[in-house]
């Protein structure tokens, strides 16, 4: 039918359009590396049953003439060779394209999503089953014996937060929830009811925040963005930034550092702090070593994303997370990394609480609803959300985003080895990963320079953690070395191997699943 | 895997300097997990640049016209040539920077046009002929226009019904300077307002409920 279902896109993903740069897309990617080569067509196979499961996927963006609204759309998904740079833009205005893309390369699946779609947790819902359905069709022989089993389960990730209960549950509802009942459903939303709003995967108000100009939101592809309070901005000139070149044609630099997670864990456990924030430490106090002296800007922030979903149950995979500022200001007493790690632990805690999130969540929704705010046409709602980003951003030193320990169902996991989440970013950025025993951290960052990855590293390193680095290249000269010998049996990580061995599962879960 | 002895990493890929502290790696390097990707520059901003300029030219074009005075006399002509330039760049431009959609781009220049001819007109001492030929015919044309291309390029009612509305509002709006006696010839507006009546019986008999959609998404609060 002509009649298409639509929904209209809600504030938190408004952001992404707003907040949208050439060095910074709003696109994330997951990547799973497989023990084998890809075999593509069967990828093709499985990308297409997957799909049909998911009637989110199907939409397109368009533009109405107050709101961005999401469009059911005919389009098929293609699976494509990894032919672009890690997260190159996805949705181009008037383009009437799907919002996400798979991508192979070697060893490697990839699925990149723009950040107006879906959350890190709801890409990580849809890349499980396109692995368990390829690895179906790729080991029919194992598939066949799972089956045998209890039930032959539609892939669910486990991603397991720190109360070690299994927040993450199946999207199933969506594929019952049509995209028009779906639709209904939100639109029924009440000014007042919360938890209607929260089931369907709904952080309200983002935007309005950004309005307000206390909120941020962008940089942040799967590890959403930040809203950090009203003191984000007050201390805004006294906060550190990273300066330096800007890659030459606006692609990311991405750094994956890859290590066993039981040795950074028992790290962590030694600060007396939880892994999340021994790694913010880290990345901040690395920061510092490589700006070469913080001068008067001795603040370093850092916004971090909440899956709201441990909290307000929603299998919805659109948006559903709030972000976190906490920020650590040196030269005040002790800078030793565990006592920037307690003290980053002290002002997170209490803001990730049920109620703190809550009584938050209802006054962006109660933005949201003010008729004033709502009649604003959209391309003057984008110039002020881009705006109220940009003097947001001043308030931000670095971004992180900490997807925990994810396990995969039956057919997957035996298969899969490292996982990886990149994104693009407007500012230093890592997103961490534990998969088979293997945490992975990928730096990104819209400038050149590693020096913040190296101090990083070596910090690890220094204390017998075997890293492993892999790098994009993104100059001239790097490409100029790397174009000759790369190219037929790319995607070998041999670190897979290596580390898959020497796993077996480290049973400690990184907190917060992001976004 | 090859390793840097100085920050005491494995590095991946065939990096033969270190990614992180450029000192020169040892040992065997092993194929890479990402392709190396040729650098791309995108002319997006050079021809946003462009087009900002080019807009500016047109704007301060039409604008100078002001200071010319009614007539001419004999380098009138020139005046023709230099507005008939600078209108027809202007509807290059909106054209190009539509092409997407062509209805929506058929709405852009029938507004376009109209405007255009009807400064035009003024400039020249007004002879009305903006309001009684230039914008009956635009307006004919366009709903014609639309009519067939939504026909031959199979447009999603979805994708049209709303530009086609607009031409047809555009076509009853002859109409009214007809009523209002702004025109030297009535039968330009009349074939227009016909025409444009007609289309519009026919949307409301068929399309309504489409049309009733589009709006609701596009001017949803």
């Amino acid at each position: 039918m002509t009649r298409r279902t639509w929904v209209r896109l809600d504030n938190a993903s408004n952001i992404f359009l707003a907040a949208r740069t050439a060095a910074d897309p709003k696109v994330f990617r997951f990547s799973a590396e497989l023990d084998h080569e890809v075999d593509p067509s069967l990828l093709q196979l499985a990308l297409d049953t997957t799909f049909d499961r998911y009637p989110l996927y199907r939409a397109v963006l368009r533009s109405g003439v107050f709101w961005y609204y999401l469009q059911d759309s005919d389009l098929r998904p293609e699976v494509q060779p990894d032919l672009l740079p890690t997260c190159a833009p996805i949705y181009q205005p008037d383009h009437r394209t799907l919002l996400f893309r798979v991508i192979h390369h070697g060893r490697r699946v990839s699925l990149e999503v723009f950040h107006a779609l879906s959350d890190g947790t709801g890409a990580l819902w849809f890349l499980t089953d396109l692995l368990v359905a390829y690895c179906r069709l790729r080991f029919p022989a194992e598939a066949a014996t799972a089956s045998e089993g209890p039930l032959p389960v539609p892939g669910e990730p486990t991603v397991h937060d720190d109360a070690g209960e299994d927040p993450v549950e199946p999207e199933h509802s969506l594929t019952v929830d049509s995209f028009t009942r779906y639709f209904r459903r939100r639109r029924g939303r009440g000014a007042d009811a919360f938890d209607h709003a929260a089931a369907p995967g709904y952080l309200g108000a983002e935007d309005e925040v950004q309005d307000e100009a206390e909120a941020s939101s962008e940089a942040g592809a799967a590890p959403p963005e930040p809203s950090p309070p009203r003191s984000a901005l007050m201390h805004s000139a006294r906060v550190h930034r990273v300066r330096g070149s800007r890659t030459p044609d606006n692609r990311p630099r991405v750094l994956e550092l890859s290590m066993p997670a039981r040795q950074v864990i028992a790290l962590a456990k030694q600060s007396g702090a939880s892994l999340t924030m021994y790694l913010l430490a880290l990345f901040m106090e690395s920061i510092r070593r490589s700006s070469g002296g913080l001068g008067r800007s001795r603040t370093l922030s850092a916004s971090v994303p909440v899956n709201l979903r441990q909290f307000f149950p929603s299998t919805s995979a659109r948006n559903f997370f709030a972000t976190v500022r906490v920020e650590h200001t040196f030269g005040q007493g002790e800078d030793d990394l565990a006592t920037i790690a307690q003290g980053l632990e002290e002002r997170f805690r209490p803001q990730v609480t049920e109620q703190a999130l809550s009584a938050r969540l209802h006054s962006l929704i109660r933005l949201e609803q003010m008729a004033l705010l709502r009649i604003v046409p959209r391309p003057l709602k984008d110039v002020l959300l881009s705006w109220a980003n940009r003097i947001n951003n001043r308030g931000l030193t670095v971004a992180i985003s900490n997807m925990g320990r994810v396990t995969l169902p039956a057919p997957a996991e035996a298969h899969v080895r490292r996982m990886f989440l990149h994104v693009s970013a407007a500012r230093p950025q890592f997103c961490s990963m534990s998969h088979a025993g293997i945490l992975t951290i990928s730096f990104s960052s819209p400038l050149v320079g590693t020096e913040h990855v190296r101090e990083f590293a070596r910090h690890l390193s220094e204390r017998g953690v075997d890293v492993t680095v892999a790098a994009t290249r993104v100059t001239e000269e790097e490409l100029a070395e790397g174009a000759p010998t790369d190219g037929e049996h790319a995607g070998e990580g041999p670190v897979g191997e290596a580390a898959a061995q020497q796993d077996r599962p480290a049973r400690q879960h990184p907190e917060e699943d992001a976004s | 895997m090859s390793r840097c002895p100085d920050c005491d990493v494995q590095v991946e890929g065939t990096w033969r300097s270190c990614p992180l502290c450029g000192a020169a790696t040892a040992g065997e390097p092993v194929p890479a997990s990402f392709p190396t990707v040729p650098l791309v520059y995108s002319h997006r901003r050079l021809l946003r640049v462009l087009a900002l300029v080019s807009l500016a030219v047109i704007g301060a074009s039409f604008l100078a016209q002001l200071l010319l005075g009614h007539d001419l006399g004999r380098i009138g002509v020139v005046r023709s040539v230099w507005l008939g330039l600078a209108a027809m760049w202007l509807l290059v431009i909106a054209a190009i920077s539509k092409r997407r959609n062509l209805a929506k781009t058929t709405v852009y220049l029938v507004v376009l046009t109209g405007l255009i001819c009807v400064y035009w007109d003024y400039l020249t001492g007004w002879h009305a002929w903006s309001l009684t030929y230039a914008i009956p015919s635009v307006c004919t044309a366009s709903i014609l226009a639309l009519v067939i291309l939504v026909r031959a390029m199979r447009t999603e009612t979805g994708d049209h019904v709303v530009y086609t509305g607009m031409t047809v509002l555009a076509g009853l709006t002859p109409l009214v300077f007809l009523l209002a006696g702004w025109v030297s010839t009535p039968w330009p507006s009349i074939t227009c307002g016909a025409l444009a009546g007609v289309v519009m019986a026919v949307l409301q008999i068929a399309r309504w409920r489409d049309l009733r959609h589009e709006l609701a998404k596009r001017l949803h609060l």
